[in-house]
C-alpha cells in the first residue's frame, strides 16, 4: 500500500518538481479542484449557453501558481471547457461555478459566502470550520491524504448536485457535531 | 438373435424405442447445446453487467485515488460467489486494489489486457476499461468460475434423464399397448396358418378383427383357404374319378388280356390237334404202308411232315412271343454261368464230340426274370450255333462288360453273320435275313429277346460282316 | 371189355389223338389193359363208377395209370383231376397230363393239383416211357402185360 502511494506521488510530482517549487498539498488540490467539476451538476440556467466554459475561480491568494491553469486546460466537463479566473474582491465574481476560498480570516471567507449565498457556485476551501461558516467543500490532510469535509444542506441550497460517488469518499459536516 | 428372425412383437417394440430413444436424445442434446450456449451468453452478459456497475462506481474512488473505497466496491463483489477475483487497475496500469484482498499478487494479471470477456480453461475473465466522459481512469480485471455453468449442466442432465427414463417407460407402457393392434392380428394369423399347415385342415378360417390392411389380409387368407378347399374337393373327386376311371380300364384291360390268353391257349390247343393227326397219319402211312408207297410217295409224305411240323415250331414261337409281351417280369437273381452252362446243354446236345468251340468267360449274375433271361440265351445261343453250324471249325465266344450301373453281354460267333445294312430289321417279328432253305427258323426268336430285354429297361444290338460272323450284345441294369 | 382189370384209362376227346396214342401203346404191347373214355365227364364216371358204370365195376378197381387230355368239352382235365385228387379214395392214383405243348400254362395248374407227369402230344412211345419212369411204374405196367 505504502508503495502504490509512493509511486502515485512520484508520478504526479515528477513534471511539477521540475517546473516550479509548489507544495505538494497544493498540487493535489488542484487536481481535486478540477475532479470535483465531474462528480457536481449545475442547475442549468449556471451556464449561459451550453457552450459556455465552466469556470474554476480563486479568490485569495493562489497558491496554485499555474498549475491548476495546467490542468484544466484543454480539458473538457459535459461538453464545457474549463477555465480559471482569479479574484481579489468578492465583488469581481462574475460568472463563476467552483471557488476556491484562500482567505485566512474566517470573517473575510463569511462575508464572501455571504455574497455569494444565492449564486450556484460550489465553495471550496482548506480553512478549518468552513463548513460550519456556510461552505460546501472543505479540504484537509489526513494520514498523509487529502481527504475533504461536505456540508450538502449549503450545496443543495445552491442548487448543486453533488454525485454520491464523490459523497462516498467524503467526510459529511452535520451542524450538531460542529456546534 | 438377429433383428430379421425376432418376433414382430419384439420387433416393433425395439423399432418404436429406438425412434423414441433417439427422438429423446437429439432433443435432449439440440436443448443442451442451445441451454449451454444461452447460458455462456448470459453469464457473459451477466459478468458484464456486474463490470459495468463496478466500473461506474468506482470512477471516484480512481479519481480521488481512494483505495478504501475502491476495496469496499470491490467487496460487494461477495454477493457474487462464482466471481472469484477482480482488480481495479489505475490510468497507468498498475493493480489499485483487488479482491478478495487476502489475494496474493501473483493470482492476476499484473497489468490489464485486452478488453472484453472471454471463457479461458474452465473459468470466465476479462478486461473492462472504467471511463467517465471520455477519460478512461483505470481498468478493471474480473474473473468468475464456472461452477454455475457445471451446476446448471448437472441439474439440466439429471433431468434430462429423469425425462428421459419417464418418456421411455411411458412409450414402453404405449408401445405395450399398442403393438397389439399389430401384432395380435398378424399373430394370429400366423397361428392360423401353422395350424393349417400342422393339420392339413383347410376348414379353419382367420378371424378377422379390424378393418385396416390386416382385415384385408385376413380376408385375403380366408379367400385363398376357400379357394384351396374348393380346389382340394374338385381335385378329390376327380381323383377319385380318375381312379375309377383307371380301375375300370384296368378290369377291361385285365378282361381283354385274359381274352387274348384264352385266344391263343385255343390257337396253341386247335391249331396243333390238326398238325397231329397229319403227321400222325402221315407217320402211320410210312410204317405201315411202306411197301405200297414208292419213293416219290416217300417223298412228298416227308415234305408234308416237314411242313407240319414247321406249322408247330411257327405256333409256339408265336405263343411264346406274345406271351412274353403279356406276362409281367419277376426280378431275382440269376446265376448266369449256371444258366448258360446249361442252355448250351439243351440248345446243341449233339455236340458231344466238341466240334464246336466254346469260349466262355466267368460271367457275372444278374438281376432279372429267371424264365424269361433264360429265354433271351435259349434264342441267342442257338442261332449262334445254328449259323455257325456249316463252318468247318465254329467259334461261339460269350463274354461280358460292366459298365456303371449295367451290365453288357455278348455272344459271338464266327459264322455267316449278315449285311448289317438290314440291322434295323434284325428285331422285328417275322424278319428273316437268311432263306429258310439255307437256316431253319421262325423269325421270331430275336424279337422276343428284344421284347425281354426291353422289359428289364435294357438294349439289345448286334455287329456283323457277311461271312464272318455276328455278335450280340444286350444289357442288364443291375 | 371188363372195365375191372384196366391198367391204363386214356381221357381223350380227339378221336385221331386217341387213335394214334392207342396204336403207339398196341406197338409196344402196353395197350392190353387199356380203357378209352371220350370226354371227362365219362372219366369222371368210370373211375368213381357211377353213370352208365354204376355196378359195372368196383371202385377199389382203380386203374394203375391216367393219361388225361387238358383241353376238353363238358368237364375239362383240370376238374377230373381235381376231383381225383380230393377224393380220399383215389388220391393215390398217378396221373399223367396229356398236353398239345409244354409251353401250356395249365401244365403249371395241373402239378399244383398233384399230377405226376406230363407227356406233349402226340404221344410217341420213348415219351410215355419217360413219363411211367418217373412215376416208378414202369415194370409193374410191362410185367403185368407180358408180351
Amino acid at each position: 500500500m505504502r508503495y502504490v502511494f509512493v509511486t502515485l506521488l512520484l508520478i504526479i510530482n515528477l513534471p511539477l518538481v521540475a517546473q516550479a517549487p509548489l507544495s505538494r498539498e497544493y498540487e493535489l488540490k488542484a487536481v481535486f479542484l478540477y475532479n470535483f467539476a465531474q462528480f457536481v451538476e449545475w442547475p442549468p440556467t449556471a451556464f449561459s449557453n451550453s457552450e459556455a466554459p465552466l469556470i474554476i475561480g480563486v479568490i485569495g491568494k493562489n497558491p496554485f501558481g499555474t498549475r491548476l491553469k495546467d490542468i484544466v486546460s484543454g480539458e473538457k466537463v459535459n461538453g464545457h471547457d474549463v477555465s480559471v479566473q482569479y479574484y481579489d474582491n468578492a465583488e469581481d465574481i462574475g460568472t463563476c461555478h467552483i471557488l476556491f476560498i484562500n482567505l485566512p480570516e474566517a470573517k473575510k471567507r463569511e462575508q464572501v459566502l455571504q455574497l455569494l449565498k444565492d449564486r450556484n457556485i460550489l465553495t471550496v476551501s482548506d480553512a478549518p470550520g468552513f463548513p460550519a461558516e456556510g461552505g460546501m467543500i472543505r479540504l484537509f490532510t489526513r494520514d498523509n491524504k487529502i481527504r475533504f469535509e461536505v456540508n450538502l444542506e449549503v450545496s443543495r441550497a445552491a442548487g448543486l448536485s453533488i454525485s454520491s460517488k464523490l459523497l462516498r469518499l467524503a467526510d459529511l459536516f452535520t451542524p450538531s457535531k460542529n456546534s | 438373435m438377429p433383428f430379421k428372425d425376432m418376433p414382430i412383437r419384439r420387433k416393433l417394440m425395439r423399432i418404436i424405442f429406438l425412434i423414441c430413444g433417439t427422438a429423446l436424445l437429439a432433443m435432449s442434446i439440440s436443448l443442451f447445446i442451445y441451454g449451454s450456449r444461452s447460458f455462456r451468453k448470459s453469464s457473459l452478459e451477466k459478468l458484464s453487467t456486474i463490470g459495468k456497475i463496478i466500473c461506474t462506481n468506482s470512477t471516484a474512488a480512481l479519481i480521488f485515488e481512494n483505495r478504501q473505497d475502491a476495496k469496499e466496491i470491490l467487496a460487494a463483489l461477495k454477493a457474487e460467489p462464482h466471481v472469484v477475483t477482480a482488480v481495479l487497475y489505475d490510468e497507468k496500469g498498475k493493480p489499485f486494489v483487488h479482491y478478495p484482498s487476502e489475494l496474493d499478487t501473483n493470482a492476476f494479471p499484473l497489468r490489464p489486457g485486452p478488453e472484453g470477456f472471454r471463457f479461458a480453461h474452465s473459468r470466465l475473465e476479462g478486461f473492462q476499461p472504467v471511463v467517465m466522459e471520455t477519460r478512461r481512469l483505470g481498468t478493471l480485471y474480473m474473473q468468475s468460475d464456472l461452477g454455475d455453468m457445471y451446476e446448471e449442466f448437472r441439474n439440466y442432465a439429471i433431468i434430462t434423464t429423469l425425462v428421459m427414463i419417464l418418456s421411455l417407460s411411458l412409450a414402453w407402457m404405449l408401445t405395450r399397448l399398442l403393438q397389439k393392434n399389430i401384432s395380435v392380428p398378424i399373430l394370429a394369423l400366423a397361428g392360423t396358418a401353422r395350424m393349417i399347415s400342422d393339420k392339413k385342415d383347410y376348414s379353419v378360417r382367420a378371424v378377422k378383427r379390424s378393418k385396416d390392411e390386416l382385415g384385408s389380409l385376413t380376408d385375403a387368407f380366408n379367400d385363398m383357404l376357400e379357394q384351396i378347399q374348393e380346389q382340394n374337393l374338385a381335385l378329390n373327386e376327380f381323383n377319385q374319378k380318375l381312379e375309377q376311371k383307371v380301375s375300370e380300364r384296368t378290369i377291361q384291360l385285365e378282361n381283354l388280356n385274359k381274352e387274348l390268353e384264352a385266344f391263343s391257349y385255343s390257337i396253341s390247343h386247335d391249331l396243333r390237334a390238326p398238325l397231329r393227326g397229319i403227321i400222325g397219319f402221315v407217320t402211320i402211312l410210312e410204317e405201315d404202308y411202306t411197301s405200297r408207297l414208292d419213293d416219290e410217295a416217300r417223298r412228298i409224305t416227308t415234305i408234308i411232315k416237314n411242313n407240319t411240323m414247321k406249322m408247330g415250331h411257327l405256333i409256339d414261337d408265336l405263343l411264346a412271343f406274345s406271351r412274353m409281351g403279356r406276362k409281367d417280369i419277376e426280378k431275382t437273381t440269376i446265376s448266369t454261368s449256371a444258366m448258360v452252362e446249361e442252355v448250351i446243354r439243351e440248345v446243341a446236345p449233339d455236340d458231344k464230340n466238341g466240334h464246336i468251340q466254346w469260349v466262355i468267360d466267368s460271367i457275372p449274375d444278374v438281376k432279372g426274370d429267371i424264365n424269361a433271361v433264360r429265354q433271351v440265351w435259349i434264342n441267342l445261343i442257338s442261332n449262334a450255333v445254328k449259323y455257325s453250324a456249316k463252318k468247318a471249325a465254329p467259334v461261339i465266344e460269350i463274354g461280358f462288360i460292366s459298365r456303371q450301373g449295367e451290365t453288357i453281354f455278348f455272344i459271338k460267333d464266327n459264322g455267316v453273320g449278315f449285311d448289317e445294312k438290314y440291322k434295323h430289321k434284325l428285331f422285328k417279328v417275322f424278319q428273316r435275313l437268311h432263306s429258310t432253305d439255307d437256316f431253319e427258323g421262325t423269325g421270331v426268336g430275336l424279337a422276343i429277346v428284344e421284347k425281354v430285354i426291353a422289359k428289364h429297361g435294357g438294349r439289345v444290338w448286334a455287329e456283323a460282316a457277311v461271312g464272318k460272323g455276328a455278335c450280340f450284345y444286350f444289357s442288364l441294369p443291375d | 371189355m371188363i372195365p375191372n382189370s384196366v391198367d391204363l384209362l386214356l381221357v381223350e376227346d380227339n378221336a385221331d389223338d386217341a387213335e394214334l396214342t392207342i396204336r403207339e401203346l398196341k406197338r409196344h404191347k402196353l395197350a392190353n389193359n387199356l380203357y378209352h373214355v371220350r370226354d371227362g365227364e365219362e372219366a369222371l364216371d368210370f373211375i368213381f363208377c357211377q353213370g352208365k358204370y354204376t355196378g359195372t365195376r368196383d371202385i377199389s378197381h382203380t386203374p394203375k395209370v391216367i393219361l388225361l387230355d387238358i383241353q376238353m368239352p363238358k368237364v375239362n382235365g383240370i376238374e377230373v383231376l381235381e376231383k381225383i385228387k380230393s377224393d380220399e379214395r383215389t388220391r393215390q392214383l398217378p396221373v399223367v397230363i396229356l398236353t398239345s405243348s409244354k409251353e401250356d400254362p395249365d401244365i403249371k395248374r395241373c402239378y399244383d393239383l398233384g399230377a405226376n407227369s406230363y407227356i406233349v402230344k402226340p404221344v410217341n412211345f420213348e415219351r410215355f416211357t419217360v413219363a411211367i419212369q418217373s412215376l416208378g411204374y414202369y415194370w409193374l405196367l410191362l410185367n403185368q402185360n407180358p408180351v
